[in-house]
């Protein structure tokens, strides 16, 4: 999906040499590995866990910020939570921490797999030892108790086509980027938004086919350089990359056209403050990883507690105060997640 | 004729006419582990001479040189340049002390015009930084006027023909102050003509001073020019003289060490005239280098083919072993036509080639002896079995060593380490290993000292007796004379004529290929 | 001779790849799509003339992009970090520096211990790659110092039409003039660059006529390793922010241009001119999918087939034009 999937497709067709940051991290296990939590206050009636969060790549602002949501759960309950990721997104460094917590013998491991194939035997071997796994942002693993994810596709697609078309006046020509065309997530988003755009905005109208741009800036704003002079009339841009945002508002903002071009997408505040400043980007649109390693952990809790996660649960966050059920599989959850971010509300997200 | 060289014995401390000289080297030892290459070597030059340095393959001529020229150290003994004794000298220290060697590959920038050939060594000897590409134009044209060449000094050296690519060396030697030209087996790549104009013009240096060192192991080159000749065997000086104090024989028994008199056995009786020749050529065409090529090659004939560099002789061979396609023209083996498109299908038919560059184009140099003995008959023979049948290779490789006389400890060691008379025998008995009836060879001899060339040339007519047809392209005339039963000659892609019998003398060849060029 | 030849050659292809483009679509001859592809063509183009010197030289280097990502990332950083306020001079001179001392650690496996270059290169871009996710850091930097914004929006001829839009051609390609004009001196007008070309002829033959072959590798390396540099923050610039992850996978795209350009890839050859024409071929290419309507599909299929073609193509013209010396009649003897 956007954030870190983006960083994680991108290393994965860039990673040349995985055996020589194995080395790097055989060297340097202390990079690999995070401290526990110190212990904090437990209630006697309760049972104190051990959960650990693994994610697919430590010290990156992404999971920086989950990080924050672990330690708030932590403190709020009492848990022992912590986090740890590899130092370099690779599966196989992953694979060997969850080995580790294996070993350990924790309550229950919640993970953002780097690869879901990769990981489907460590985590089979983790259920079978009692550990409760809780997965996020991998809505085909199998060995796993329960996954949750931020949202739907099909309606995250739906709600940026809607901004879309409120910037447009509902009316002009638009173009779609995805990452790549072999992105499931991305294409899912696209697939829906022109749906919804059919359906719902019909006088707009898109230009061409959807466009790849590698989950590259560079390519994003190269692109969208030439959409600009091919079609003098664009009036909005939709990107599923957080490097889309950028890239095309990087664009936007040198040929001086904010005020005819609306751009929205994925993206990170971090990423994009500067356009959205300059009006050359008008939405960003994420979900707060926060919110998803607190609810990760929460639902841990509930597992291991025995009490069932049912359709229309409240998890006592935003985005996540009524949970779906997917309707083909009895464990997959998903928030309503997505936080909609423009000049208004940027300072609130500092990542 | 009395032969009476000099015989100095080693380490007798008194310094022969030959050891004074402006440069000089005296009891020079070099041993590499147990072998000693220079095993006290004394040795003088002197201005305006030509010296000719013969020897067999492994006599150390190539130490010697390379001590000379400051690229290997000499274990003992020292150099005197102008009265200085110099323990070592360092490469360029030998340079900038005017001793230059041009090496067989000529150490020439293919891809730089001539001009900054000829500028580059002393550009880096002064430390320049700035370089106008029209101010090297007048210097580079002097210095090949000097040698009374004309040649474009835009050109890129890699555009050129060999002979002018030594010229090249030569003037960018004599650039850098050369007193000392040392020349290494420089008539290698050369034709007949070449060889004669490179010999003007050595001589034409000895009138300007300039001490020539010629290392060559072909005696008729060596009593052609040679004012002091210098034979080396098993790293000493065993005999040396004046030009005049040896002839052909006295010069090859020094060579090899042995009394044995040089009279080639004549070629065997043309054999009778088959119904069929065994090859057969007519109107063969292929690109520009060969236009309407038609011969004839009877079963146990050998067939010389002489002609200028550029003939198409090379072109010719190649086209016949399916190395370049034929454009028209056909070619027939015992009388019936065969159509040849690939290596593979001349394999079929019975043809076996041995290139000229049997360095790039013949052999698998870091593959093992048995590898490169084996590989003709297992890949063209039989080429519909997968696997390989690997006693079978390793029977068949013994074989060729010991029928081929090649000399090894074992068929394992890679081909390089051999030397070029032997890597010369390990492509022919590759060849004759696929049963082939027609033998292509193409400069079988050029760089095989002359002990390992006897045995090929007494090989081939062996081989020829028993039925074998061999197209014998050479440049060495005596080697014609001494093998083929006809010589053609080729000239410009046609068979310009042949000599046949008694006809095919050196005198009428050279007279030829002059009339020719 | 030759050389000139084939950058008519390249010349003339990218004109007729011009006038096809623009009668797909008469907005290629715009100023403003002229002026996008030479902008898109400077990071391209440095690294391309980095390249051509050792590929020159006989050499091949394929840690450029790992240098350039990591000259690029670690002086934002430093900068950052040091909380610089402008930073452009400071920037481009810390990421050339940086680069030029990677660059030495690849002349000193090069030079000093006469390891391949191939094995060496990959070696180090792996180690650069891996030293610079590892220490360096792996967080995209979105607060690159004023002074470098400053010179992202820094456009030459800039006009503003009716609509408001803006076209202008961006500074740095200044930059890469300078290092064409650098590179082309250095290539033809010095010793040292007939040396680098000498070097790549023949090794052997340099190293006897007194060339410090092992000195004039390590300076090519630290040069590359410098020019890889500048370019790194050159894309920093033009993209606004630094991610460690750009850059690393496109070296093959940058060979393939100064391949296209004309220079020999077992040395010796190459101009200029040459990788300069073979940049702007690619680049055109790669940024024109969208005007000429390409599909999404066809456009990866299109550019490897283009690619493929023209490498092939100017290969094959190179080996016509070697001359095969049997082919030639009457070669002549040097006359007396």
């Amino acid at each position: 999906m956007l954030g870190p999937a983006r960083l994680v497709t991108m290393m994965k067709s860039k990673t040349l040499h995985a055996p020589l940051l194995a080395l790097l991290c055989g060297l340097f296990p202390a990079g690999c590995r995070k401290a526990p939590a110190p212990p904090s206050e437990t209630t006697p009636a309760q049972r104190r866990f051990t959960i650990a969060t693994v994610v697919k790549l430590d010290g990156i602002a992404w999971f920086n910020r989950m990080q924050e949501g672990v330690r708030r759960f932590a403190g709020e309950t009492g848990h022992d939570c912590f986090q740890l990721g590899p130092p370099r997104a690779d599966a196989a460094l992953q694979v060997q921490l969850i080995e580790d917590l294996i070993s350990q013998g924790v309550d229950a491991i919640c993970v953002v797999p780097f690869s879901v194939e990769a990981l489907e035997p460590v985590l089979k071997k983790a259920r079978r030892q009692g550990i409760v796994v809780v997965a996020h942002e991998a809505s085909n693993l199998v060995s796993t108790d329960l996954i949750i994810e931020p949202f739907d596709n099909a309606a995250y697609g739906a709600h940026l086509m809607d901004h879309l078309a409120r910037y447009m006046g509902e009316t002009g020509e638009f173009a779609v980027f995805v990452g790549s065309l072999t992105s499931k997530s991305h294409n899912q988003w696209i697939d829906a938004a022109l749906a919804r755009q059919q359906a719902a905005h019909p006088q707009m109208k898109p230009v061409r086919d959807r466009i790849e741009e590698y989950d590259d800036q560079n390519t994003a704003y190269q692109k969208t350089l030439e959409l600009l002079k091919a079609f003098p009339a664009l009036k909005g841009i939709q990107g599923s990359a957080s490097t889309t945002a950028a890239g095309a508002g990087l664009a936007v903002e040198e040929r001086g056209l904010q005020h005819q071009v609306n751009v929205v997408g994925s993206g990170l505040v971090s990423q994009c403050r500067q356009y959205l400043e300059s009006g050359s980007v008008k939405l960003i649109s994420f979900w707060d990883p926060a919110d998803a390693g607190y609810v990760m952990n929460r639902l841990a809790v509930r597992l291991l507690e025995s009490r069932p996660v049912t359709e229309g649960d409240d998890l006592g966050v935003e985005g996540y105060r009524r949970l779906r059920r997917d309707p083909g599989r009895t464990n997959l959850f998903y928030g309503s997640a997505w936080v909609d971010v423009t000049t208004n509300n940027m300072a609130q997200y500092p990542f | 004729m009395a032969v009476r060289p000099s015989t100095p014995a080693p380490g007798d401390g008194l310094p022969g006419p030959s050891e004074t000289g402006f440069i000089a080297i005296r009891d020079a030892v070099k041993s590499f582990g147990a072998v000693r290459a220079l095993d006290g070597v004394s040795l003088g030059f002197a201005p305006g001479q030509i010296r000719c340095l013969a020897g067999e393959n492994g006599c150390g001529k190539s130490t010697l040189i390379k001590v000379l020229s400051g690229v290997l150290r000499p274990d003992a003994g020292r150099i005197t340049i102008d009265g200085v004794p110099y323990q070592r000298l360092r490469p360029l220290q030998a340079i900038r002390l005017g001793i230059q060697v041009i090496y067989q590959d000529f150490a020439l920038f293919p891809n730089l015009s001539v001009a900054e050939n000829l500028a580059l060594p002393g550009l880096i000897e002064a430390r320049r930084f700035q370089l106008r590409p029209a101010a090297l134009r007048p210097a580079a044209e002097a210095a090949l006027a000097r040698l009374g060449v004309r040649l474009d000094p835009e050109r890129r050296v890699g555009e050129l023909s060999v002979a002018h690519q030594q010229l090249v060396a030569i003037a960018r030697a004599l650039r850098q102050q050369a007193r000392l030209l040392i020349l290494d087996e420089p008539t290698t790549a050369l034709t007949h003509h070449e060889v004669q104009s490179l010999f003007a013009t050595l001589r034409d240096l000895r009138c300007q001073g300039v001490s020539v060192l010629l290392v060559t192991h072909k005696t008729r080159e060596v009593l052609a020019i040679a004012d002091a000749i210098t034979v080396m065997r098993n790293g000493r000086i065993v005999a040396q003289g004046s030009g005049a104090d040896f002839d052909a024989d006295a010069l090859a028994s020094a060579l090899t060490g042995s009394e044995v008199g040089r009279t080639l056995p004549a070629p065997a009786p043309i054999p009778a005239p088959a119904a069929e020749p065994r090859l057969e050529t007519g109107g063969l065409c292929s690109g520009a280098a060969v236009r309407d090529a038609s011969l004839r090659l009877a079963p146990g004939e050998i067939l010389g083919l002489a002609g200028l560099l550029g003939a198409g002789r090379t072109a010719l061979a190649s086209a016949l072993f399916g190395l370049r396609r034929i454009d028209s023209g056909e070619v027939r083996i015992d009388g019936a036509p065969v159509a040849i498109e690939a290596p593979g299908d001349a394999i079929q038919a019975g043809l076996a080639y041995v290139p000229e560059d049997r360095l790039s184009e013949g052999l698998f140099l870091p593959r093992s002896i048995e590898h490169n003995l084996a590989v003709a008959s297992l890949s063209a023979r039989r080429p519909r079995r997968a696997t390989l049948d690997r006693r079978g290779m390793r029977r068949l490789a013994d074989d060729a060593v010991a029928a081929f006389g090649i000399r090894t400890p074992s068929v394992l060691p890679p081909v390089h380490t051999l030397s070029g008379g032997n890597q010369q025998k390990v492509l022919l008995a590759r060849w004759l290993a696929t049963d082939a009836r027609v033998l292509i060879l193409n400069r079988p001899t050029a760089g095989v000292d002359i002990g390992a060339r006897e045995d090929i040339h007494a090989r081939m007519r062996r081989l020829a007796a028993g039925g074998l047809s061999v197209l014998l392209i050479s440049d060495e005339l005596p080697e014609l004379v001494a093998l083929a039963h006809r010589v053609a000659v080729m000239h410009r892609g046609r068979i310009a004529g042949e000599l046949a019998g008694d006809a095919v003398t050196e005198a009428a060849l050279a007279a030829w290929l002059d009339r020719l060029a | 001779m030759k050389h000139c030849r084939h950058e008519l050659v390249l010349a003339g292809a990218w004109l007729a790849l011009a006038a096809g483009i623009s009668l797909v679509n008469p907005a290629f001859l715009s100023l403003a799509n002229l002026f996008d592809l030479l902008k898109a063509g400077v990071v391209t183009g440095i690294l391309a003339l980095a390249v051509l010197i050792v590929l020159v030289s006989g050499g091949i280097d394929i840690s450029f992009t790992a240098i350039a990502a990591f000259a690029m990332y670690a002086s934002c950083r430093v900068l950052v970090a040091a909380g610089s306020t402008d930073g452009a001079v400071a920037g481009m001179l810390l990421a050339t520096a940086i680069g030029a001392g990677l660059g030495m650690v690849n002349a000193l496996f090069i030079g000093a211990l006469r390891l391949p270059t191939l094995i060496v290169t990959l070696g180090t871009a792996g180690l650069f790659r891996g030293c610079l996710l590892a220490f360096v850091g792996t967080g995209i930097i979105n607060n690159l110092p004023a002074g470098l914004i400053r010179l992202s929006r820094w456009q030459l001829f800039r006009q503003t039409s009716a609509g408001g839009e803006t076209i202008g051609l961006s500074a740095a390609v200044l930059a890469l003039a300078a290092v064409a004009v650098g590179v082309a001196v250095l290539l033809q007008r010095t010793v040292t660059g007939r040396s680098i070309h000498a070097l790549g002829g023949s090794a052997g033959a340099a190293e006897r006529i007194g060339i410090r072959t092992v000195r004039l590798q390590c300076f090519i390396y630290t040069v590359v390793g410098a020019l890889a540099g500048l370019a790194g923050i050159l894309h920093a610039i033009t993209m606004r922010n630094a991610n460690p992850f750009d850059l690393v996978g496109a070296e093959l795209t940058v060979i393939a241009a100064v391949v296209l350009g004309g220079a020999d890839v077992f040395g010796g050859r190459g101009t200029v001119t040459g990788t300069l024409l073979g940049v702007f071929l690619l680049v055109t290419l790669n940024n024109s999918l969208i005007l000429l309507g390409v599909p999404t599909y066809w456009q990866r299929v299109w550019i490897g087939a283009i690619i493929l073609i023209s490498v092939a193509v100017s290969a094959r013209n190179r080996r016509a034009a070697a001359s095969p010396r049997e082919e030639a009649p009457a070669i002549g003897t040097p006359s007396q």
